[in-house]
């Protein structure tokens, strides 16, 4: 009994620091964003608001909390506001499998820093990831206009592309791993002395393609196409409704999928790695928080090139995207998935 | 003749190492280390050039005024010229220019004396369209626009320019900015911070 209320309330407590990342590093990503566009283009961004604008995202929040609701005419408020939900929720699911550090022990107890270690967690992550293609549907159609209902349409052709080739891509990792607990994925890593970077550059190519579509990033953002679309699938949200999609889609998900990349091909919280040597420890001096560090580093890194990303490429049609996903990525995925199984032997020993 | 200029296809090498994604993004890279050019609006702001084409405004008699053109329409129309006031002679020719025809509103009076003066001069800038066209038309360098440019207002009232405001606009523009040298880009720093990079090298012209 009493070990059953000590998990409960370890459970309590990753559940509040893990929302606490997935919603307040969100909305201040809204700011990282910015000051990377703005510095790309060669722009200072958000400078009043606080120190060079660091409370931007406060003074966001109170504009679009503040800001009157308005409902589109005919559409239909269950499925509208259902679209919503289906949006945030399984997106922030997914941070119940993310691995932020190694196991540790405190005040007698073990600790894993991960919400649940399932044993099929990476199922779970793209389980989760496949629902947002219901909420954009349904945003779309709920809101009984043009514009949305076509970019819904886009975000979902790309997405049920996309979540194919993503499912393909992982692949490599888990045969050389040979498990899909996240934690376990890392663990391998660390005891095989490798990332799986250096074994499975194609796969980590495709993966991030993938995620970049999946977040309806450039150069896959047909979804929002402000030249055409207005702002995509959320012209008919007013307010906070209309911020949370943006949040969820571009910084949430974002974070989940680097955090995802970072535990599949970058050994999660190891630090630097010599293919089949070990591992070198820039960071030693901190110690015990040296693996977590690593990991918000490695991820951070990962977003920052997403961005990077972002605000350099131009945008594909939708017809390129879909054809590139079937015609090259499904197939490079599948010639990786055979190379791996040949190579994988040489890894297990 | 056309010339065909047609883009080299990218080579496998290319395609397979992005190459041309890398070459982007080491632009993007290279950009965001660098200084920003921007001026911070509100805080900071740049000097327009002098020929701007802001606010209106008239100049006023001061001697500067263009020899021997303004003494022969003062002539022709019989116009009472007074020291520090407007150097319009009413011939209208502003309103014919325009191509908004309510804009303009001109009244001359004669004085007791017999001799003309410009008594109503309204100018309604929510219909202006800041072409200009107005003072080409004007003969004798009077109507003319100045760098007066931030002029968002509360109400409709404000941006209506009656004589005493456009003389007065004329008086301030010309103690600011009169002894300028009448070129398109003044030496400001602040400019000079945007556009000291554009170097623009042009191809030489062929067979020359």
């Amino acid at each position: 009994m009493h070990s059953f209320w000590v998990d409960l309330f370890v459970a309590i407590i990753k559940i509040s620091v893990i929302l606490g990342i997935a919603l307040g590093i969100g909305a201040f990503l809204t700011w990282v964003e910015r000051k990377v566009a703005a510095h790309i283009q060669r722009r200072p961004g958000p400078m009043v608001v606080g120190w060079h604008g660091l409370l931007q995202p406060l003074a966001d929040g109170v504009k679009l909390l503040t800001k009157e609701d308005l409902f589109p005419r005919y559409g239909d408020k269950f499925l509208y506001h259902l679209a919503i939900i289906l949006a945030l929720v399984p997106a922030t699911l997914v941070f119940s499998v993310v691995p932020f550090g190694p196991e540790f022990e405190i005040f007698g107890y073990k600790v894993k820093p991960i919400l649940s270690d399932v044993n099929v967690g990476l199922l779970l992550v793209f389980a989760l990831g496949s629902m947002a293609v219901y909420a954009v549907a349904l945003a779309g159609w709920a809101s009984n206009s043009k514009y949305p209902l076509i970019a819904s349409m886009r975000k979902a052709g790309v997405l049920v592309s996309y979540e194919v080739v993503i499912t393909f891509a992982v692949m490599g990792p888990i045969i050389l791993a040979g498990t899909l607990s996240t934690y376990e994925i890392v663990e391998k890593q660390v005891e095989q002395k490798l990332w799986y970077i250096w074994l499975q550059p194609i796969a980590f190519v495709v993966y991030m393609f993938a995620a970049l579509a999946e977040m309806g990033r450039v150069p896959f953002d047909v979804q929002e196409a402000e030249a055409e679309l207005v702002t995509g699938f959320t012209v008919e949200y007013g307010g906070m409704k209309f911020g949370l999609f943006p949040l969820v889609e571009w910084y949430i998900e974002g974070l989940t999928l680097s955090a995802i990349a970072v535990v599949l091909f970058f050994g999660g919280w190891s630090p630097i790695n010599i293919p089949f040597v070990g591992f070198v420890d820039p960071l030693f001096f901190l110690g015990p928080l040296s693996p977590f560090v690593w990991f918000i580093l490695k991820t951070t890194a990962l977003f920052l090139f997403i961005l990077w990303l972002h605000w350099t490429l131009p945008r594909y049609r939708i017809d390129q995207i879909t054809q590139s996903a079937w015609k090259i990525m499904l197939p490079l995925t599948l010639f990786n998935i055979v190379i791996t199984a040949v190579l994988a032997p040489i890894v297990w020993r | 003749m056309i010339k065909k200029v047609a883009t080299k296809p990218l080579s496998w090498l290319e395609r397979i190492f992005f190459i041309d994604f890398v070459r982007g993004l080491k632009i993007t890279l290279k950009n965001a280390f660098r200084k920003t050019i921007t001026t911070h609006y509100p805080y900071e702001k740049i000097t327009p050039p002098k020929r701007f084409r802001g606010f209106f405004a008239h100049k006023v008699v001061d001697g500067t005024e263009p020899q021997p053109a303004f003494q022969e329409w003062v002539n022709r129309y019989n116009i009472q010229v007074e020291y520090g006031k407007s150097r319009c002679v009413v011939c209208l020719r502003c309103k014919r220019a325009c191509p908004v025809p309510q804009l303009f509103e001109i009244e001359g009076k004669k004085l007791p004396n017999g001799k003309r003066v410009v008594s109503v001069f309204n100018m309604n800038m929510l219909l202006c369209t800041y072409c200009g066209f107005c003072v080409d038309a004007c003969p004798v360098d009077c109507l003319y626009q100045t760098d007066i440019h931030e002029t968002a207002s509360y109400t409709r009232k404000d941006f209506i320019l009656t004589l005493e405001i456009l003389e007065q606009i004329g008086k301030d523009w010309q103690m600011r900015r009169g002894n300028e040298p009448d070129r398109i880009w003044i030496d400001d720093e602040q400019r000079m911070k945007l556009w000291y990079e554009n170097d623009v090298k042009l191809p030489k012209p062929e067979g020359v």
